[in-house]
């Protein structure tokens, strides 16, 4: 057993767990660690070759493996540790971590940890589709792996089922590289990327998107031969009588993403059902103290610059925590998803101040009012020229003492103009 | 052409365990599987259920078999390795009729000689499994769950490394009996054997009719699974099975916990037409959660990971009750052609026993000589999670491999795919390392070791990425490079 | 000569449908924009569509076996599919530094092809 002892541990060396490892760094922290189980650093990035990367957060657009070499260098200048090739198998609430790499097996004592394990893709069985059980299904990552990092081609013709960003941006690839992209599939009356996606990466080259469609039979007892798509009600059931059968060899799954929290359970860190990540207060701080939340585990991001921002909020107050003065709190208030809110992050706040809230709408709207209660009193308020449940809102809201004193819950809703 | 002794058609449980019998004596033995792996059918398919022979009639070769099958289990769990759990199972009666049924269940287990079978009431029932809601149970203790796929397997490597000759993506095309030879003609050439063993499961009547008329037809009943997360492995600690319904001559939708710590639902009963048909339909995966809801009133609902299919060989009709008993037999218009047809559950349970069978029919002509060098490989696969320390850290040090995880679902190691890769049948698809060491099995489905398996394939065993196969010769994984190497 | 489109503008999740008039270089929006950003959007995308461009390059003797790479301004749209073929008729030699330039003067666009990873030889 080789043994560790370190200030900060991050698990997970994508983008939340650099960017969260330079935060710790910076705000003093001197041995920080980070582990991961891939050989390379960076998470997803390296294979997310497009770019968009940065926009926000630096006002320039990079590819992802840009934005990722700039944040791995930094840290590295920084003097940060890295594991890769190592994987966490116990995470303990005394703050051990054991790990395992082909060196051997790490038992690491951290003052404080990040987690930042990031996501994992849903599969054909998360919605249930029937059929036959062919080669050539892959999810949308999975794929984009094997194209841009592997220079392995998963197919010729087509269906991409789910319009998130990962599945447009897949569907141009293919296309790039001479692919059939026979057709994006979206269960919703709504693209769910960014309208520039659809724009750029479905309309520029005549792919067609079919909305209130989904797969509803999967052919093929080698490769795949077929996929049927049908029309959906408003309840997302299929419509008899509008299948349509389209001959392809590949289907692509882009139907969202699943906070990675094996390790979150492992200690009983409370989950968030909505977020599918830990419940946080206003410091990113889960319910077992001394670990921290950031990144996809947290909850699933819409763009890495956001993520980013958050996981260095996360690093700034791990350091803070293994320095000793974290300020330990017993009282607080529960921050509640209201009327047309599908979650808010934190979901609890111990601690007075400017406190940024990270929330989703249940629906789209073209004009709406956030608002947060505490009990009767209006403590935040503003008009949204629009809210998307595709777009993360993100608010800064000042939060007195009274407020957290108080014996109500604070609740975040949205009412229609 | 090369002359065997014996040549068995169909490589699953029956086919496997028979030539594994078979590998003890000094014969040349071939077997042609039409699959890319061992256990690629109906064996690979099913609940993974020991059974303790309560649900067969008695005197039913499906009751001695599967008794006799079950107390050999056992034995070979020790010595071949694969993974066995007597967790014991509760067949749950509802109401006071279905309590009637139970209690004639037992009597007939009793009759076929199960032990230790035991009505008990709600709240005996309540102390074990506290999820289910029921009115009685008969308790049968003597059942317990495998991993189909690694016991078909134990058998089959085991089989091999005693030179069994197993001839995988084989189909057999014709057969002809010439003097007191089969001559046997498949994709990769012609054969010859002294007896013909036709363990073609759901084939077996094709295989039948290359020689003689058949007397019998196959019913495909194809039977529906769903697998819930390991998360949720607390649900159940014993198998949960309903009365089975009066209908189809099947044991009715039960919900089984898996070796791998998964729990399984199904399957569901469904007569088809064609026997390859594996299709999962939105009918019976809705039909399998309801009918788990009502065996455990908190059933999950976003607990399925995967689904799966299996087709039972069923030799009697819907309108017959779909009821009927194995036949095990040497064929009396053609000498030497050993059927085994209708192999359905408990064929698993029963397989052991029906393979000693066969190995006596077959001891009648021809003469069995213990092989003086035979061999048993324990084919145990230990979880690097499952280790103490002490030998992880050693393990690493002696193999580095050991210390890099590659599935993280199932914690599985490059160490162990590459033993999986290199297996004694040279099944090298996706599957046949998933059936080997369960990567890809847990609830990314292969997201992120697919990947890294396929490197593996790649670097260390030199496989081509364009014969990459998911399972069959034709379910290509890969449709080459997006950058092409041009020699120059 | 006047032609009219249809554009759907990017600007913000709402996606509006902007229909312009063109006419040689004049430029009217007819419909649909709801802001200012859209309209210089519709007029950039009407008069003068061009796109950033990713792609890989093929990799000799290096730690990956693809070099991801992108245009170094945007290129435009009817050229998109001359660039890509000549991309991916290209090869290059590992050690590869980010920034660094893969291929001048991408089919006779003066844009170049220039690395967005580093890459290490073996």
């Amino acid at each position: 057993m080789i043994n560790l002892d370190i200030d900060v541990a991050v698990i997970g060396a994508g983008p939340a767990g650099l960017a969260a490892a330079i935060s710790a760094r910076e705000n003093g922290s001197k041995d920080v660690l980070v582990i991961d189980r891939n050989s390379w650093l960076g998470g997803i990035l390296p294979q997310c070759i497009h770019d968009g990367f940065g926009v926000e957060e630096l006002g320039t657009s990079l590819t992802g493996p840009e934005y990722s070499e700039m944040y791995i260098e930094n840290a590295q200048k920084l003097g940060i540790d890295f594991l890769a090739k190592t994987m966490v198998l116990e995470l303990k609430k005394n703050l051990e971590i054991i790990a395992i790499n082909n060196k051997g097996l790490y038992k690491i004592n951290a003052k404080s940890i990040v987690l930042a394990m990031g996501c994992r893709e849903k599969t054909r069985w998360n919605v249930m589709i029937p059929g036959d059980r062919p080669s050539g299904i892959y999810t949308a990552g999975v794929a984009q792996g094997f194209i841009n990092l592997y220079n392995i081609m998963v197919g010729k013709n087509v269906v991409i089922l789910g319009s998130g960003d990962v599945g447009l941006i897949v569907a141009r690839r293919l296309k790039f590289e001479g692919a059939n992209v026979l057709g994006v599939v979206e269960i919703l009356p709504y693209a769910g990327g960014l309208p520039r996606n659809v724009v750029q990466c479905l309309d520029d080259y005549d792919i067609p998107l079919y909305l209130n469609h989904t797969v509803t039979y999967i052919k093929g007892r080698e490769r795949l031969e077929s996929v049927t798509i049908s029309q959906v009600d408003e309840n997302k059931n299929p419509v008899s009588g509008t299948d349509k059968e389209i001959k392809c060899d590949t289907l692509l799954l882009s139907l969202g993403l699943i906070p990675e929290n094996e390790l979150s359970k492992q200690i009983d860190i409370e989950l968030d059902g909505l977020t599918g990540g830990p419940v946080v207060n206003q410091s990113f701080e889960t319910t077992v103290s001394g670990i921290f939340a950031c990144g996809n585990c947290l909850q699933v991001y819409d763009t890495v610059d956001i993520l980013s921002i958050g996981a260095k909020h996360a690093g700034k107050y791990a350091a803070k925590y293994a320095s000793g003065k974290n300020m330990i709190s017993n009282c607080f208030v529960n921050v509640i998803a209201g009327k047309e809110v599908r979650y808010v992050i934190p979901q609890m706040i111990s601690k007075p101040g400017k406190i940024l809230f990270n929330l989703r709408v249940e629906n789209p709207k073209n004009s709406a009012v956030l608002y947060i209660f505490s009990g009767d009193y209006e403590v935040f308020k503003k008009k949204l020229p629009w809210a998307y449940p595709s777009n993360m809102i993100e608010i800064e809201v000042n939060i007195t003492e009274d407020i957290i004193k108080s014996d109500n819950d604070l609740e975040v809703t949205i009412d229609d103009r | 052409m090369k002359n065997f002794h014996v040549a068995i058609v169909g490589a699953g449980v029956i086919g496997s365990s028979i030539a594994w019998e078979l590998s003890k004596n000094d014969l040349d033995v071939v077997v042609f599987e039409k699959g890319s792996d061992v256990c690629s059918g109906t064996s690979k398919a099913n609940s993974g259920v020991v059974h303790s022979g309560i649900n067969s009639p008695v005197s039913s070769l499906k009751a001695r078999f599967c008794v006799e099958g079950n107390k050999m289990i056992k034995p070979l769990s020790d010595s071949l390795g694969f993974s066995l759990k007597m967790i014991g199972k509760f067949v749950i009666a509802k109401n006071e009729y279905e309590a009637k049924i139970i209690n004639n269940i037992k009597k007939i287990g009793q009759e076929n000689g199960v032990p230790d079978l035991e009505i008990v009431d709600e709240n005996e029932i309540k102390t074990k499994e506290p999820n289910i809601s029921c009115y009685q149970a008969l308790w049968v203790p003597t059942a317990g769950i495998i991993s189909p796929y690694e016991f078909t397997i134990a058998f089959a490597e085991n089989a091999a490394i005693n030179n069994v000759n197993f001839l995988l993506n084989t189909n057999v095309k014709d057969l002809k009996k010439k003097d007191n030879n089969f001559e046997i003609k498949t994709n990769r050439g012609v054969f010859q054997s002294n007896i013909l063993v036709n363990a073609a499961g759901l084939n077996c009547r094709e295989i039948v009719s290359y020689l003689e008329e058949p007397d019998f037809n196959i019913y495909p009943c194809r039977g529906e699974y769903l697998v819930l997360d390991k998360e949720y492995s607390d649900l159940l600690t014993s198998m949960i099975y309903p009365v089975p319904p009066k209908e189809l001559g099947v044991l009715g939708v039960h919900i089984t916990p898996t070796i791998e710590g998964n729990i399984l639902l199904g399957p569901s009963a469904e007569y088809i037409n064609d026997s390859e048909d594996k299709r999962s339909t939105k009918k019976m995966m809705k039909t399998l959660l309801k009918e788990a809801n009502e065996i455990i009133p908190i059933f999950p609902k976003k607990a399925v990971i995967s689904a799966y299919s299996g087709i039972r060989c069923k030799l009697a009709s819907p309108n017959e009750g779909g009821w009927a008993d194995y036949r095990i037999e040497e064929s009396k218009k053609t000498p030497g052609l050993i059927n085994l047809l209708g192999i359905e559950s408990p064929g698993l349970t029963a397989a052991p026993a029906i393979a000693k069978e066969v190995l006596r029919m077959i001891s009648k002509s021809l003469k069995m000589r213990p092989k003086l060098n035979f061999e048993t490989r324990n084919i145990r696969n230990i979880n690097i999670s499952e280790m103490s320390s002490k030998k992880k850290s050693d393990l690493i040090k002696k193999e580095n491999r050991w210390g890099r995880i590659v599935c993280r679902c199932e914690n599985i190691t490059e160490a162990e795919i590459h033993k999986a890769l290199n297996n004694p049948l040279k099944a090298q698809t996706l599957s046949a390392v998933k059936y080997r060491c369960r990567a890809g099995m847990g609830r990314c489905q292969g997201g992120f070791c697919t990947q890294h398996i396929v490197r593996i394939m790649e670097e260390d065993f030199n496989i081509n990425i364009n014969e990459m196969n998911l399972k069959s010769a034709n379910s290509k994984l890969f449709y080459g490079r997006t950058r092409e190497k041009k020699n120059d | 000569m006047t032609d009219e489109k249809e554009i759907t503008c990017i600007i913000c999740p709402i996606s509006c449908k902007i229909s312009v008039k063109l006419d040689g270089k004049n430029f009217e929006v007819t419909s649909g924009s709801k802001c200012i950003k859209g309209v210089e959007y519709a007029r950039a995308e009407a008069l003068d569509p061009k796109r950033m461009l990713t792609s890989s390059v093929l990799v000799n003797k290096g730690d990956w076996p693809l070099l991801s790479v992108k245009s170094s301004e945007p290129i435009p749209k009817n050229k998109l599919f001359h660039v890509l073929k000549e991309i991916k008729d290209a090869k290059i030699d590992a050690p590869v530094k980010l920034g660094q330039t893969v291929i001048k003067n991408v089919a006779n666009t003066k844009i170049n092809i220039i690395a967005t990873k580093s890459i290490k030889r073996i």
